[in-house]
């Protein structure tokens, strides 16, 4: 399905991503681990066309998508809810989930789309009229899923989506994203919490200052010792 | 009496205050969509002003043909500009601050380059005035006087103005505009093409300057230094709080108002320096504008 091989990439001459391998099956949710800086948001950022790849290719359903331009990454479906709140302020909660389906305007079934995304997030049908800067910070990462679904996404990437997160809106995001997948929805998940991403996914990889360093099936990876030293505390 | 002269002033600041304001919008959607200044605003105005005057003065074409032809001709001008010029700095990209500084400066570059092409031809050699938009006899309101043109300068500017909101509310493609502008690293994820959605914008903004420049062309003689006339739209904007386009058309007719009311009660040679006096007492009030955002302005 995705399939990334000798990824490399750089911010002017300051390495950040060495010869980064990973692939996310057709059904799985996978997760990729690592520390602050590791150089996960710049791999989502590659793969989505935002960071340039210096080295490597990205393969989308057989197809080679290696730095073609956002849009275009976005019409093949693979999209991505970005760390942090990266809304659109000062538009309503309806508009930001209406340009979520840019790509698809030309369909007829964005209202299909919303009611099924106002279906997900209650809340945001509540808010449809409101500016989206003044929804709270849980109710802008719901905004962004929703948003991102309204895509028609084949492939969907979280940046850290428990960020910032109380517990109990992390568990409710993470049931919500497990229902995504049950819908048959592939995921490639980022993660600093690593606990909670082990979990929620069939397979993992470790991301160590712009190298996988360890990779393999979620339990083994929960079950391996230097894992449990590194992210799970002990 | 009194009275009279003051509605007459007012009501000829408003014609002027429109085409500010015109102005003022071409700027500030460029400013607000890609935080760069457009220092070739003026020069937009002025080629379109003189591209009036060669399709109705020269070539004979009809009016309506003439104010449809300049917008779209001057659009491909800016698209155009962005394309060439301004997207290949951005894809070169030295350094965020350079790249900015450098786009700033390319402004400047087509400013020179417009007037300069326009010094070229030999048509602009002598100094020219475009025939009113239309003719006929003066209308009279009580006492008083508007000029026919005049009144289809603002009816004019009132379209293009309502056109231009109802587009960046109601919109999808007007909604992208303002999202890119928000949030260019989420439009980029959404989908939406951003560098088209810029030179969209420098379209957009080019064809406000030029129709600006069409109704500003029979009330003026044209030279190719016409673009001067910018300085008073970045005075419109700066009142308005330079990031608000309802700001951009208070800015602009306050600012022709006062002109007129300058001009009028004070002394016609007071009215070069009244745009500053209005920034002055509006940013001493108000530091953020009549109508800018507060975030952004630090109160040391
Ligand atoms: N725009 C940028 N310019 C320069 N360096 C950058 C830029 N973005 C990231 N970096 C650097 O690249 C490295 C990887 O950053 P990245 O954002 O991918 O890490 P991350 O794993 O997502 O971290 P976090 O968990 O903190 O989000 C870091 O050393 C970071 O400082
Ligand atoms: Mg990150």
């Amino acid at each position: 399905m995705l399939e990334v091989s000798g990824l490399s990439a750089a911010y002017g001459a300051v390495a950040a991503l060495e010869d980064v391998h990973l692939r996310v099956a057709g059904d799985q949710v996978v997760c990729l681990l690592g520390a602050n800086g590791a150089g996960k948001t710049t791999t989502l950022n590659c793969i989505s066309g935002i960071v340039p790849v210096r080295r490597g290719r990205v393969l989308f359903e057989g197809e080679d998508v290696t730095n073609r331009l956002p849009e275009q990454i976005v019409r093949r479906g693979v999209v991505q809810v970005p760390e942090g709140r990266e809304i659109f302020p000062r538009l309503s909660v309806e508009d930001n989930l209406r340009l979520g389906g840019w790509t698809q305007r030309r369909h007829r079934s964005w209202r299909d789309d919303l009611a099924r995304v106002h279906d997900l997030f209650p809340r945001l049908r509540e808010r449809a009229h409101q500016p989206a800067g003044t929804l709270s910070g849980g109710e802008q990462q719901m905004l962004m899923v929703g948003r991102a679904l309204m895509a028609r996404p084949r492939l969907l990437m979280f940046d850290e989506p428990s960020l910032g997160l109380s517990p109990l809106l992390v568990r409710q995001l993470f049931a919500i994203i497990a229902r995504i997948h049950r819908a048959g929805l592939p995921i490639l998940l980022v993660e600093q919490n690593a606990r909670i991403a082990l979990a929620a996914s069939a397979y993992g990889y470790i991301l160590e200052n712009g190298e996988i360093t360890l990779h393999g099936p979620a339990d083994r990876l929960a079950a391996d010792a230097r894992v449990r030293h590194a992210y799970l505390g002990g | 009496m009194l009275m009279l002269k003051l509605l007459q002033a007012a009501a000829s600041g408003v014609v002027t205050g429109c085409i500010y304001a015109m102005i003022a919008l071409s700027v500030v959607i460029i400013y607000k969509a890609t935080e760069i200044v457009n220092f070739a605003g003026g020069e937009l105005v002025m080629v379109g002003a003189w591209l009036g005057l060669l399709l109705v003065g020269y070539f004979g074409l009809p009016r309506p043909v003439m104010l449809l032809a300049v917008p779209v001709v001057l659009f491909v001008l800016g698209a155009a500009f962005d394309r060439l010029a301004l997207g290949r700095i951005a894809r070169r990209r030295p350094s965020r601050r350079l790249e900015h500084a450098t786009l700033v400066v390319a402004t400047i570059g087509l400013s020179n380059l417009l007037k300069g092409a326009v010094r070229g031809i030999p048509y602009t050699q002598e100094v020219r005035r475009l025939p009113p938009l239309i003719g006929g006899a003066p209308i009279f309101v009580g006492d008083v006087v508007l000029e026919r043109q005049d009144l289809a300068i603002v009816a004019l500017a009132a379209v293009v103005m309502l056109a231009l909101w109802a587009f960046f509310r109601y919109t999808l493609p007007g909604k992208a505009l303002r999202a890119t502008s928000q949030n260019a690293r989420a439009a980029a994820l959404v989908g939406i093409p951003v560098a088209g959605m810029r030179m969209s914008v420098w379209g957009l903004a080019a064809s406000l300057s030029g129709l600006a420049g069409v109704m500003l062309a029979p009330k003026l003689l044209l030279t190719p230094d016409m673009g001067d006339v910018v300085t008073l739209a970045f005075a419109a904007a700066i009142i308005g709080g330079f990031t608000s386009l309802p700001g951009c058309v208070v800015g602009g007719a306050i600012l022709g108002i006062m002109q007129n009311l300058v001009g009028t009660f004070i002394a016609p040679q007071a009215i070069a320096v009244t745009p500053f006096f209005v920034i002055m007492l509006v940013l001493l009030l108000r530091p953020q504008g009549l109508f800018g955002d507060t975030v952004g302005v630090r109160r040391v």
